[in-house]
């Protein structure tokens, strides 16, 4: 009798939906779908996956941010003016009077001195972006001070480009938490130590001063926010934001096509090519700084031949590889520091496709051909796609990539080590200054030959001479200008005598209806905005 | 012997039995995960974490201990029915797999009683008219089934009956405004809203339901049918049934009645057996339709190194997988005279 049952609720279903009973999205909801199964933690001092960054950037504000259309403009958020001492090593920020948090509570340097000293304090898995400052858990009590209700002093170790430090504070570890809020909820590590609320704000419990407050997170599942009824600025259009864990892009598609979500955010690039006939669908066009590279290491004997690391960049078809497989959605970009950062947008591209020339270069070398190099690809589209091109042109000159596909495991793995020929790779920026990539890239630490600090020019085996003059001159320099012509100078110099090949730059596309409108995408991964949409 | 005695022993080294079946399961799944070329604490921290992060989250971990030490602490911990924290959820592993399995039972149940209730009946008419077209048109219907990749049938599902003619819902499990409106009781979003009185939220939750289901459905009717067909088929040719029809026995009786009667008892087995299949084996229709279910859980955790996760997952199966030989037991027994002649 209950098979009957339930078979009878099955066909009632059936006959249902088939009736029309499917509802568009609610006009008060945008609804996102993407990959979130890989969010462990929306806590502003810890985040720094893909989904999480994206969510908690909804929630948490930090005191300075930048104009995504014109990233060199910094304004501020919680802070409302800042002065920089002489020596260059003393920020003092004013906080912003009018700020407040979703609790209501007013936003005050306390609250700026707990959240960014939390960061150091819980030794979270990036307080690297905090920490080289010279900030440590022995001084970041002195160097991050509330001087009075209205003030907050951060004091860093040497003279950096003001523009530098404020970048960095205006990334997802410098988001602002309700100190007031937080400290009622702090409870133990396993190891006996203070969590500063972590736990609690990992716990589907926000306390920021953003658009949105979080309501509910399921982990793998859902997250849905709210609007921060006490937002102090301009409120959203929407009462909720809800992302939805959808990682396949063929079902994201449809799904967008069918009107049951708002925004795909993990579309292939032949699923947006599909979606954009829909006259229902509007692609938004962004900037991504996500980059597409390979590194050479030089310790090999061939790849120190500076003759066979030029043949080599001469050998890859980087406008095909574009067209056929990036299919829009990356440019070709051959330098250090993406398009829409500072230093950015110099567009050098001095390297095509031309298999005698790189012939005559390895020729030249007097290495030995075939060279064979051991390389490592991570297993996930489109990485693989790009190396085994690049692996078809290289051997017609000679060069064997002996490609090997791996899992994302062993895959860092290699690139950690320094025992590998060549590691295809992307990079992504962590904070939106030309730094990130430039101290990776280019920042030659004698005293870590093989790049145990991350230094990706060490890891590889390069000396980057001049290169590490100008990148270390840049990130002191106070004159924005300067720095700005310091970039050009050293990425031009990079892109000639580096061994890294750089391919592409992600160009974003984005596919959501044509009804939403004030969504902003941003220049590092997952900093899109959602404060100011609307659903027609 | 006496019976009681007999009984007593029967439990007990069944329970020997799975004990021993569970510790070896958490053993394997344990060292594999151990020896898998992934580093747990790299996907804690990521790569671009300091030195002294990394070496804090490997204490944390308990990985500086000897091997043999750190699965000593896992099955006191499986016994105290910890099975740890999952690191990608931040929430007790247990919490977790309570969350995600009901969805998984909830849709692999309804998939098999398609499976079945189709199944059986498409089994016995192949077998009945053996090589006649029926038996053909059936079988291939079946192979489909079971050699197409079920997430290329689940794609083509959505794009026909979700897209085009908007019979069914789409991917989730139900649509954003219904979410999270009906308390969480049991966990089967079906149950939960009828029990709220909630109709428009239980035929919504049918309606994302439909798809996926009938594709497992269809999955395990593959198997299902097959398995059938071919028990039958030893059956219909056995004397009793020659028997049974020469006693003027009619076509119905001899084949529902006789055979299928007899040929249930391994059936049991095979449909036991499917379910299991079915509850491990829905991974690729739980990542198509979004399904939060317990092979979403799995799998992803999997991806991201998250043992706790993978090892309970996978003990959970392993739990299931004996309960269902368990229970396909006690049913051959009760089906099967001969069965209980032969424990006396």
């Amino acid at each position: 009798m209950r098979l009957f049952k339930t078979l009878m609720a099955v066909a009632v279903g059936a006959v249902m939906t088939a009736s029309g009973a499917i509802a568009e999205t609610p006009k008060n909801t945008l609804v996102i779908a993407d990959a979130i199964d890989d969010i462990i933690t929306l806590d502003p001092a810890e985040v720094s996956e893909v989904g999480g960054v994206l969510a908690s950037q909804q929630i948490y504000q930090p005191l300075v941010s930048f104009d995504p259309a014109d990233p060199t403009k910094i304004n501020g958020v919680l802070a409302e003016s800042w002065s920089v001492s002489e020596d260059g090593k003393t920020f003092t920020f004013k906080m912003n009077p009018n700020a407040k948090f979703a609790s209501g509570n007013p936003v005050t340097a306390a609250d700026a001195e707990y959240s960014l000293q939390r960061v150091i304090l819980l030794d979270s898995r990036i307080s690297f972006i905090l920490t080289q400052f010279g900030l440590n858990k022995d001084n970041v009590k002195d160097n991050i001070k509330a001087v009075d209700p209205q003030t907050l002093q951060l004091v860093v170790d040497q003279k950096y480009a003001p523009s530098f430090v404020l970048y960095v504070l205006s990334s997802f570890t410098g988001g602002i938490v309700d100190s007031a809020v937080v400290k009622q909820h702090e409870g133990k590590r396993e190891d006996g130590s203070n969590d500063y609320g972590n736990a609690w704000l990992k716990a589907e419990n926000s306390a920021g001063s953003g658009p949105y407050v979080l309501t509910k997170w399921d982990p793998k599942v859902s997250i849905l926010l709210s609007r921060n009824e006490n937002y102090w600025g301009t409120a959203p259009g929407v009462d909720r934001v809800f992302l939805q864990h959808m990682p396949e892009s063929a079902t994201q598609r449809l799904a967008l096509e069918k009107g049951d979500i708002d925004i795909a955010n993990k579309l292939g690039p032949d699923d947006i090519g599909a979606v954009s006939a829909n006259p229902d669908v509007q692609i938004l066009e962004g900037v991504s700084s996500t980059m597409y590279y390979f590194g050479l290491n030089v310790r090999n004997p061939a790849l120190a031949n500076p003759k066979v690391v030029e043949a080599i960049k001469y050998g890859v078809d980087y406008q095909g590889i574009a067209d056929t497989i990036g299919k829009g959605t990356i440019k070709v970009h051959q330098t250090m520091i993406p398009d829409g950062f500072l230093g950015g947008g110099i567009n050098y591209n001095p390297y095509s496709l031309d298999i005698e020339k790189a012939k005559a270069l390895i020729a030249e070398s007097g290495v030995a051909t075939p060279i064979k190099l051991a390389t490592v690809v991570w297993n996930v589209p489109p990485y693989p796609d790009y190396a085994q091109a690049v692996q078809a042109t290289l051997s017609q000159i000679g060069v064997d990539l002996d490609l090997q596909v791996v899992d994302g495991g062993p895959w860092l793995d290699r690139y950690r080590s320094h025992d590998l020929d060549v590691w295809f790779g992307l990079w992504g920026p962590d904070y939106p200054d030309p730094h990130s990539n430039a101290k990776a890239f280019g920042n030659h630490d004698p005293s870590d030959p093989d790049g145990q600090k991350g230094n990706l020019a060490d890891r590889f085996g390069w000396d980057s001479g001049k290169v590490s003059e100008l990148v270390n001159q840049a990130v002191q320099e106070q004159d924005v200008e300067k720095r700005k012509a310091l970039y050009d100078e050293a990425q031009r110099l990079h892109t000639d005598t580096s061994p890294f090949v750089f391919m592409f730059q992600d160009s974003r596309k984005v596919s959501m209806r044509k009804n939403v409108k004030g969504v902003v995408l941003g220049i590092t991964f997952s900093d899109d905005r959602y404060g100011g949409v609307s659903k027609e | 012997m006496n019976r009681p005695l007999r009984l007593f022993i029967d439990i007990g080294s069944w329970l020997i039995t799975v004990a021993i079946t569970l510790v070896g399961l958490a053993a394997l799944t344990f060292f594999i995960g151990r020896v898998l070329p992934i580093d747990p604490v790299l996907s804690i921290v990521g790569e671009k974490a300091t030195p002294e992060v990394y070496q804090r989250v490997y204490l944390e971990l308990g990985l500086d201990k000897p091997l043999w030490a750190q699965f000593w602490d896992y099955l006191g911990k499986l016994l105290r029915g910890d099975f740890g924290t999952s690191f990608s959820t931040s929430r007790p592993v247990l919490t977790d797999l309570l969350n995600f399995f009901p969805a998984t039972l909830e849709l692999s149940t309804i998939g098999l009683i398609i499976g079945v209730v189709l199944g059986v009946p498409m089994g016995v008419a192949s077998a009945y008219w053996h090589e006649k077209w029926p038996d053909h048109v059936l079988r291939v219907v079946g192979l489909v089934g079971y050699s197409v990749p079920v997430f290329w049938l689940g794609l083509v599902g959505l794009f026909i009956f979700y897209y085009l003619l908007g019979w069914v819902s789409g991917p989730g499990q139900l649509d954003v405004f219904y979410v999270g409106v009906v308390k969480r009781i049991t966990g089967s979003i079906l149950i939960d809203s009828a029990i709220a009185g909630e109709w428009d939220i239980f035929f919504n939750a049918i309606s994302h339901m439909t798809l996926p289901a009938l594709l497992l459905g269809y999955y395990s009717l593959a198997y299902i049918s097959r398995m059938t067909r071919s028990v039958m088929l030893d059956q219909l040719s056995r004397e009793y049934v020659l028997t049974a029809r020469l006693k003027g026995a009619s076509e119905f009786r001899a084949v529902a009645g006789h055979a299928l009667r007899n040929a249930a008892i391994p059936l049991v087995t095979v449909i036991a057996l499917s379910y299991g299949g079915l509850l491990e084996g829905s991974v690729l229709i739980e990542t198509i339709f979004s399904w939060p279910g317990i092979g979403n859980y799995i799998y992803s955790s999997l991806f991201a190194a998250d043992m706790n996760a993978v090892l309970g997952g996978t003990l959970l199966v392993g739990v299931v997988f004996v309960l269902l030989n368990m229970l396909s037991d006690v049913l051959y027994r009760a089906l099967d005279p001969r069965s209980r002649e032969f424990a006396r």
